[in-house]
């Protein structure tokens, strides 16, 4: 029984323990680096089974339904293979893509500054509030409607359509962001002789960033259905337009060749871009990530 | 030679019942120039609207304050103010010295000065290694010094303090008590200190201004007999003082109790 203690290594000094204490910390920090890189490639690699799995229900479904109905999903992704070889992706995504991309700028443009005056004065958020909530409830299909009927098969019609569509949306967004803004703040930039432009970049903007990109996120959603519905109607370009040819053509397979590549860029988009902008604007905020599992 | 005088001042709030509120009952008291003058008094008495006219954030309903500048460089007759908050009241999307080029830039500073008043204050406050932080990184103390520091950049020929360590734990409350009399002695910065707090006035002010329960009027003004360099804590002399002043306080609050 007592040999088992005359194994334990006497008590180190007060100094030692000091480092020993240091040392320790040091091997739990790096435990804890370690740990979180197991967590990424365990979302990563959950993230590759979910689509994984979505690709095989695909597979099982199409050796239920005959090659019209349901196309194997390597021929279909043979076809996206074939129509990004063949540069027509670039052209049609790059047409679509100007047609969201000038439809959100004009949405933000006008957003913004509309939804920090709803936000500040009071007269302009009850006149304003009627049409920002009935366009909220107007569907995206009958902007599209209109904006044809209006403006004629051209450009203008998909810009009107896409911007009209998620301006309700930004604004509402902007609207109650503006109305959270800490006033304290505003007093704090007065003592300090703030000009009225250092007053909305420095202090205004910043505390609505995160509902700026929020409202960027569920706008881009939104802009991408409108612009599919107005291509096609009659556009004789964009991703909408090769879909509808395909399912002239019944053509299941240029349909999902067609939607796969339009949702990968998306996704991209999503992913890539705004992740990255909001990465680089929030910097300044600490991570919450700790109390998750 | 005072610096700011505030005669009779008289200050009215509108209730939501329409009935007017008197907040300043006639308050006369003067800051000297130099020193640290506390505005000590109950919670509610109307000290922070005392400051907040001082301020120029809010107009007295009667009697005056007077600045008596030496050689102001506004045109207006303002001195130029630094305001500390009660809350840091940062803003947090801005590195540490983001924070006090936002002050200089508000008031003018010409940008070629802008670095080495950085590193001179805010190795006054201590901060130096953390000029390139973010302030939610930062403990709640040393967003305080931040805030002090963008208060003191600017160098304002009168700083105000409303309650900026109130907020704070006792232990870090009172080295930033310390260090703010240090600094303030070193720089012979004028302020007007607001706090509730006894021990604080008595450690922080050279003169200290004792306000009754609203409507705040003078109850009395005491100089502090110790130096900035003499005060200490533990030491006999202060606690003393301190006591003076507390029953001076309680008095007041026995009064209030009748």
């Amino acid at each position: 029984m007592s040999s088992i203690h005359n194994d334990v290594p006497a008590r180190p000094a007060a100094r030692e323990n000091l480092l020993a204490v240091s040392s320790e910390a040091a091997i739990r920090s790096r435990r804890a680096k370690l740990s979180s890189v197991a967590q990424a490639l365990r979302d990563v690699g959950l993230r590759v089974g979910s689509i994984a799995a979505l690709i095989f229900g695909w597979w099982i479904l199409s050796l239920i339904f005959p090659a019209t109905l349901i196309p194997k999903p390597w021929e279909t992704f043979g076809e996206v293979g074939a129509i990004v070889a063949s540069g027509d992706l670039f052209i049609e995504m790059g047409n679509t893509l100007r047609r969201v991309g000038v439809g959100f700028a004009v949405a933000m443009i006008a957003s913004i500054p509309l939804g920090i005056f709803m936000g500040t004065l009071r007269s302009l958020e009850s006149f304003f509030e009627p049409p920002v909530i009935l366009g909220l409830t107007m569907p995206g299909l009958i902007w599209a409607v209109l904006a044809i009927m209006f403006f004629g098969l051209n450009e203008t019609s998909a810009y009107a359509a896409v911007a009209v569509t998620i301006m309700p949306m930004l604004t509402i967004s902007i609207w109650q962001g503006t109305k959270s803004i800490d006033k304290d703040l505003i007093d704090m930039a007065d003592v300090f002789h703030a000009s009225p432009w250092s007053k909305v970049v420095d202090v205004i903007l910043p505390q609505l960033i995160s509902h700026i990109l929020a409202a960027i996120r569920y706008g881009l959603g939104l802009a991408w259905k409108v612009v599919v519905v107005v291509e096609m109607f009659g556009f004789s370009n964009g991703v909408g337009y090769r879909v509808v040819r395909g399912f002239n053509t019944f053509s299941m397979k240029a349909v999902l060749a067609w939607t796969i590549t339009f949702l990968v860029v998306m996704i991209v988009i999503e992913f890539g871009m705004i992740g990255w902008l909001e990465r680089s604007v929030t910097r300044w905020r600490p991570r919450v990530e700790g109390w998750r599992r | 030679m005072a610096y700011v005088s505030v005669d009779r001042a008289v200050k009215y709030f509108a209730r939501e019942d329409g009935m007017e509120m008197l907040v300043l009952d006639g308050v006369s008291f003067e800051a000297r120039e130099h020193g640290v003058t506390c505005l000590l008094g109950p919670s509610g008495c109307g000290k922070s609207t005392l400051l907040n006219v001082i301020a120029g954030l809010e107009r007295l309903d009667g009697g005056k304050i007077e600045f008596q500048i030496p050689d102001s460089k506004l045109e207006t007759g303002d001195p130029k103010l630094g305001y500390v908050f009660q809350d840091p009241r940062l803003l947090n999307w801005k590195r540490v010295e983001g924070n006090l080029t936002f002050a200089l830039k508000g008031m003018n500073v010409p940008p070629g000065e802008w670095n080495d008043r950085l590193s001179k204050y805010l190795r006054l406050v201590g901060l130096s290694e953390f000029r390139q932080q973010y302030p939610l990184y930062l403990s709640g103390g040393m967003r305080q010094r931040v805030g002090l520091a963008r208060a003191l950049v600017i160098e304002p020929e009168l700083l105000l303090m409303d309650e900026p360590f109130s907020k704070l734990d006792q232990l870090t409350a009172r080295k930033l008590r310390q260090d703010s009399v240090e600094i303030c002695a070193r720089l012979k910065q004028t302020s007007i200190l607001v706090t509730h707090d006894v021990e604080e006035a008595a450690y922080m002010g050279d003169r200290i201004v004792i306000l009754s329960a609203r409507p705040a009027r003078i109850v009395e003004v005491v100089d502090n007999p110790l130096a900035p360099t003499e005060r200490d804590f533990d030491d006999l002399h202060f606690i003393q003082f301190k006591k003076r002043l507390l029953s001076t306080v309680l008095k007041l609050v026995e009064q209030e109790g009748t």
